[in-house]
């Protein structure tokens, strides 16, 4: 499995800058870089996203390591898209697949885009903290609050959300180690039998996660959080920590 | 159940829609065949409600692909439109399907949320995300026959975990007459 990115201590303008504003900036980021289509747009877009790299001082390693282990799948994007986009003019025909040029051209530009949307959300996670972005989520979605929609319940799904994952993923390995203890390696084996070796491990996942959120919303509860529909308040998205 | 409870079941289970795929990624095709992410959103609606459910099935695609790059963006929002009516509809149909037995209350409300996250998804697709160049055909494959794997999978696993949960006291029984 793969690696997620995590906070990377470093005194950047980005790990400065509001969290509201980089979740902004990597959607505009993220939407020029999907409509980017042409060789000159591509490498504008490769250079822009480089440029936040270094500006961010978090490290050509830590920006992709996300993108890194999306590699044999993205392998996969351009040989499929080399060889069944088009059939005109083929370099090479093997039965139905056509290596072409076009189909070349189609999969270098997914891969690039998938490649530099990947390294923006890497960088909006390595220079903000959870606490943060959990902030930044909450001011974004404040108007709504206006409409009577609770913003707060949001914002704590999207912070307990983006805290979760690193636990789950090294609980994840755990018990992929434990199974492979009892059972062999997993990875080594064929496609149906680590088939059915993911689908044993997806219930012991199931409750470990669940028992860990059980924990936290009574830890949170005990501490006196409380979200404003259960203090029978009619609108707004307002929170009390009474501790 | 309280709802900060609820809230963070659906922030745990949009946690998994991340974690889930990153596990099946060895297996090839596996985000099409196998559905990994839908697994933990009927989940979230099945134990936490409708609103959990339409949570989990909004913020497990949008935050995957901003952390994973996948779902790759142009199918982000086809996608968060049909995990969110599957967190939802599960939710809505376990809340109201009290049929006095928990695997059929728990089957009804899955098989309900799959059909009807499946009907939004084509006719979103076919009216809004790909207008014109989106067939019956098309959806019948995509839906039924490429996602068989997934299909079976979700009803071999979703049901089995909710009753241990219930089981390991993490989520309130449907009937605690019963086990009483």
């Amino acid at each position: 499995m793969r690696g997620v990115p995590g906070y990377v201590w470093a005194d950047s303008p980005l790990h400065r800058a509001p969290a509201a504003a980089k979740l902004v900036g990597l959607v505009v980021c993220a939407v020029l870089v999907v409509l980017a289509s042409s060789p000159v747009e591509l490498v504008v877009a490769a250079a822009g996203v480089a440029a936040l790299v270094g500006v961010s001082r978090v490290g050509w390693g830590a920006a992709g390591r996300a993108a890194w282990g999306l590699r044999w799948f993205l392998l996969m994007v351009l040989a499929l898209n080399a060889l069944l986009f088009s059939d005109v003019d083929p370099l090479f025909s093997l039965g139905p697949a056509h290596l072409t040029a076009e189909g070349l051209a189609q999969g270098a530009r997914i891969v690039v885009r998938t490649l530099l949307v990947v390294v923006l959300g890497t960088l909006l996670t390595a220079t903000t903290r959870p606490q943060e972005l959990v902030a930044g989520v909450r001011s974004l979605l404040s108007p709504l609050g206006r409409l009577g929609l609770s913003t707060e319940a949001a914002a704590l799904a999207v912070g307990v959300t983006v805290q979760f994952v690193p636990t789950l993923l090294r609980e994840s390995r755990q018990l992929m180690r434990a199974q492979e203890i009892r059972c062999g390696n997993v990875a080594s084996r064929g496609i149906m039998r680590r088939s059915v070796s993911y689908i044993q491990l997806l219930v012991p996942m199931f409750v470990s996660a669940v028992r860990r959120a059980d924990e936290l919303s009574v830890a949170m509860e005990a501490r006196g959080y409380r979200l404003s529909s259960q203090r029978g308040s009619a609108g707004g998205g307002e929170r009390k920590l009474r501790s | 159940m309280s709802q900060v409870k609820r809230i963070v079941i659906a922030a745990v289970c949009a946690a998994l829609c991340i974690v889930l795929p990153m596990a099946f990624h060895s297996i090839p095709n596996a985000g099409a065949t196998w559905l990994p992410m839908h697994i933990p959103v009927m989940i979230s609606g099945l134990v936490a409600g409708p609103v959990a459910g339409a949570i989990t099935g909004v913020l497990g695609p949008v935050l995957s692909s901003l952390l994973t790059g996948m779902p790759a963006a142009p199918m982000v929002a086809p996608m968060t439109c049909e995990l969110l009516t599957y967190g939802l509809v599960a939710g809505l149909l376990s809340k109201f399907v009290r049929t006095g037995n928990v695997t059929v209350d728990l089957y009804v409300s899955l098989v309900g949320a799959m059909l009807a996250g499946r009907v939004v998804n084509g006719v979103l697709r076919a009216l809004i995300f790909s207008p014109g160049a989106y067939t019956l055909e098309a959806w019948l494959a995509a839906s039924f026959v490429t996602s068989l794997v997934g299909i079976v999978l979700q009803l071999a696993v979703v049901v089995p975990v909710v009753v241990s949960l219930e089981r390991a006291g993490l989520v309130p029984p449907r009937y605690p007459e019963k086990d009483a």
